[in-house]
């Protein structure tokens, strides 16, 4: 119990140093680039901009104060759950993430889903059949795949799938068919760092003397290989996976985009167009939480399948 | 002649680069014998038993013949080798820690084990599993449900050697077994494969560099030197007798030569 | 067991080495005399040529405005693989010394620095650098900005962990202890430790740079029209997809060739540097 705590401890530190820092850097940006925001509202609000208007927005945002105070309320703000809102839509930054927070992580789960059936096997044949063939195979895909930039792999994949044999649905995610071509592209995009990861840790797995042990008690191949050789060579793949939580978010960006999938990567995509801060703000906090968050569920993960971690001993 | 469960006729490994690894050795092990097989690091013993068990790296090329039971398991394929692993032919490797998959409980890995072997149902495996623990001196019940990791290295090897026994099997090879332990468990380790060997009347094939515990367990000693059999014989002839200088040199780095192991002096005297 | 696993990762690694190279001086001919060869302006408009297939002038077709596909590319070649060396260069001439330095001294400064810089790098880098590129602007200036700005970090750290395994090892101690200057020790005996693993993480850093900076255009967040980067390029041509498929296929291969040259010569130089240290396969 004291080392769940220890680790919920240690995670809220790196929560708290991250969200800082950032935000930190992104108000100061903020403060030191060109492109004035108030400039910009009242370019979108398509108003004969007036010295007057621009100072009473000025005070009305609060933008006229030096940049530590701003920065003070806002993570004041932030521990009241109160993101700001929008300069566009004006309305709170934290509904309109949470308003597409769901379609997201709906597309992350199906991505992560493709990318299990693609990368556990791939990934296993590389390591059964090391040095023969099947694991040329698995090598090469890795490599290919990791430099397919994945929006042109769905462009190909909308074209072939949507365009030429009209099977599946381009835009939007009204059903589930609407799900397979983005989360292909995904779980695709992702795969090729965890068939090499897997490749090698269960390479290395089979080289290990319980395997050989359970060899020499005569145990069958098949259950060598998924009860024990494959169980251990996750455990890495677990760790992997949690922290590339991230990268999954950002990925999933330019996919949300290609597909007009209506998740957070068009928020923020607009948002930077707009130049809308409070929701870049908003957007990098939000992101920040869940990369910590899936730190720390990999942390219990990684104790629940290591049983060793477990007892607080560490021989092996 | 008749009495014999495996016979080593000229067995060859070459390594891939070319280099003879084992220079045509020839080696008799008989029913029920216990028989050590003696020298150096690096003097190819654990490379003979890897040849017997059929899980030598694939480039190596074997030549020669192991009979075991009239059969010749060079000549088996990789699948019919591995048919023999565990039922007939049984291990238990130095690496204690490396007998057990870690994150698996042993009654889990014993279970599974016992049922490759045999078909009974889930709970006539649990029993065996049991009963086999508690021939080797463990807490059947806690060792059953525990992890590797959080036994003694004793009661893993224990274990191990139950795992191993609970599928009776012909031959069992021990692969340098106490040298990961300390003296006391190391002796507790030899007097239940001693035990079992009586019972079952299997072979065993003991595979070590410290003279004494050969003199001390085995029936017959086969001395090995940079992969060739230089001598063997009956114990008795070996430690008073022997013949070859190889042999000499390693009986007369034994100082003393007490009949009690577990006398005062270390165990570096009798290490080689 | 061991020297055959040595083997065939040699033997493939190898391989990856050699059509590395292969695909770079590929690369290199078409972008250096292919350029000369079609010398097409890659901005110049023409609608009256506009979505042709191959001919002999335009050996790639034309694109919706009439410019000629094959200068775009080769122009985009140039500008890719110039801009995203230029940014792993700069983010490693900030990071290494950096490394270096935190790294060989050490101590509470060292620890805190980590700690943020650990802070940092578990957020994702795609999105610290949409927000830095949006923040600053959405141009491809700012987005080299925030690949350097996030990049150099990676270095430092990387150099760091190295410094320290290094610093243990005797004859650094040996140097220490023989009153070198503490400059000296670092570039006598720790860099020349580092350097391989840089080479490596910088070939194929540059792939991932071309990848983000295509991505970046593709999402309108990375270079601005008319500008043939190549992501810009797809980004342009979506709307012709259905007329002349091929405008999407070309800048495609384009990059997918290019960051596959720069991950097997990665790849190849690692195991390269593997073996030549007696590490064998990692």
């Amino acid at each position: 119990m004291k080392q769940f705590l220890l680790i919920i401890g240690s995670r809220m530190l790196q929560l708290v140093i991250m969200v800082l820092v950032l935000s930190l850097i992104t108000f100061l940006l903020m403060k030191i680039t060109p492109g004035d925001p108030i400039r910009t509202m009242l370019k979108v609000d398509d108003m004969a901009a007036t010295k007057a208007d621009e100072e009473q927005l000025m005070q009305e945002y609060k933008f006229d104060r030096p940049i530590l105070e701003q920065y003070g309320e806002w993570v004041i703000g932030v521990l009241q759950l109160d993101l700001g809102e929008s300069l566009i839509s004006k309305r709170p930054v934290l509904d309109l993430i949470l308003e597409k927070l769901p379609a997201t992580l709906s597309l992350s789960i199906g991505g992560l889903v493709v990318l299990f059936i693609i990368a556990v096997p791939m990934g296993m044949l590389g390591a059964i059949y090391e040095g023969r063939w099947p694991d040329y195979l698995s090598r090469w895909t890795a490599l290919t795949g990791a430099s397919i930039p994945s929006f042109w792999l769905g462009l190909m994949l909308i074209y072939v799938f949507s365009l030429q044999l009209n099977l599946l649905p381009v835009m939007g995610k009204a059903t589930l068919a609407h799900f397979i071509l983005p989360s292909v592209t995904l779980g695709v995009a992702m795969a090729p760092l965890y068939i090499r990861l897997l490749r090698e840790r269960l390479i290395a797995t089979l080289q290990s003397s319980y395997i050989e042990a359970a060899k020499a008690r005569g145990l069958r191949k098949n259950r060598i290989i998924f009860s024990h050789a494959l169980r251990g060579s996750l455990i890495p793949l677990v760790t992997m996976f949690g922290l590339s939580i991230g990268s999954l978010l950002g990925g999933v960006t330019v996919i949300e985009i290609l597909f007009s999938w209506p998740g957070m990567g068009e928020l923020i995509v607009n948002a930077v167009m707009e130049r809308d801060y409070p929701v870049i703000q908003g957007y990098i906090l939000i992101i920040g939480f869940l990369v910590v968050l899936s730190n720390l569920v990999v942390d219990f993960m990684y104790i629940i399948i290591n049983p060793q971690l477990n007892n607080g001993k560490e021989s092996m | 002649m008749s009495n014999s469960l495996l016979t080593v006729n000229n067995l060859t490994i070459e390594s891939r680069s070319g280099e003879l690894l084992l220079k045509g050795i020839d080696m008799e092990i008989e029913k029920g014998e216990m028989a050590a097989l003696i020298g150096e690091s690096g003097s190819g013993k654990s490379l003979t038993a890897r040849a017997i068990l059929g899980i030598l790296p694939e480039e190596m090329t074997v030549e020669g013949q192991i009979l075991y039971k009239g059969q010749d398991l060079v000549k088996l394929s990789r699948n019919e080798h591995y048919q023999l692993l565990g039922k007939e032919i049984g291990i238990i490797f130095q690496d204690y820690r490396g007998s057990f998959t870690p994150y698996i409980k042993i009654g889990k890995q014993l279970i599974e084990t016992i049922r490759t072997h045999q078909s009974i149902s889930k709970k006539a495996a649990k029993e065996a599993a049991l009963l086999a623990l508690a021939e080797t001196g463990l807490d059947p019940k806690r060792v059953y449900h525990s992890y590797p990791f959080q036994l003694s290295g004793g009661q893993v090897q224990r274990a191990a050697i139950s795992m191993t026994l609970a599928l009776k099997p012909n031959i069992l090879i021990c692969d340098e077994v106490t040298t990961a332990l300390d003296l006391m468990n190391g002796e507790k380790v030899l007097k239940y494969i001693d035990k079992a060997r009586k019972e079952t009347d299997c072979a065993v094939l003991m595979i070590t560099h410290d003279l004494a515990q050969a003199y001390k367990w085995s029936d017959r000693i086969h001395v090995m030197y940079e992969g060739v059999i230089v001598e063997d014989g009956p114990t008795e002839q070996i430690r008073f007798h022997h013949q070859h200088p190889y042999t000499k040199k390693l009986c007369s780095s034994l100082l003393s030569l007490p009949e009690e192991r577990q006398a005062s002096t270390t165990e570096g005297v009798y290490s080689l | 067991m061991k020297t055959a696993v040595i083997r065939t990762s040699l033997s493939l690694g190898n391989v990856n080495l050699v059509l590395g190279l292969l695909l770079a001086v590929f690369i290199m001919v078409v972008t250096l005399i292919g350029g000369a060869l079609v010398p097409h302006d890659p901005f110049l408009v023409d609608m009256g040529n506009r979505l042709q297939d191959s001919s002999a002038t335009h050996w790639l077709g034309t694109d919706q405005l009439g410019r000629d596909i094959l200068a775009r590319i080769v122009y985009g070649a140039k500008l890719t693989i110039g801009l995203g060396t230029f940014a792993i260069v700069v983010a490693i001439l900030i990071g290494v010394p950096v490394g270096l330095i935190s790294g060989y001294i050490g101590g509470k400064v060292d620890a805190i620095l980590m700690r943020i810089v650990d802070g940092i790098l578990s957020f994702p880098d795609f999105i610290l650098a949409i927000a830095i590129a949006g923040i600053l602007g959405p141009n491809l200036t700012n987005l080299l900005i925030a690949i350097v700005l996030v990049r150099w970090i990676v270095y430092a750290r990387v150099v760091r962990g190295l410094v320290l395994t290094e610093k243990q090892k005797e004859y650094v101690l040996v140097s220490q202890t023989a009153n070198s200057s503490s400059l000296k020790t670092i570039r006598m005996h720790i860099l020349p430790q580092v350097i391989p693993d840089i080479i490596v993480m910088a070939a194929i850093d540059v792939g991932k740079v071309i990848l983000l900076v295509s991505s970046f255009s593709y999402i309108g967040l990375g270079a601005q029209p008319p500008i043939p980067e190549w992501g810009a390029m797809l980004n342009d041509g979506r709307s012709y997809f259905q007329v002349k498929p091929l405008l999407m296929v070309y800048p495609g291969i384009a990059i997918m060739l290019t960051v596959l040259c720069f991950n097997l010569l990665g790849d190849g130089l690692k195991s390269q540097f593997d073996i030549r240290r007696g590490r064998g396969r990692i």
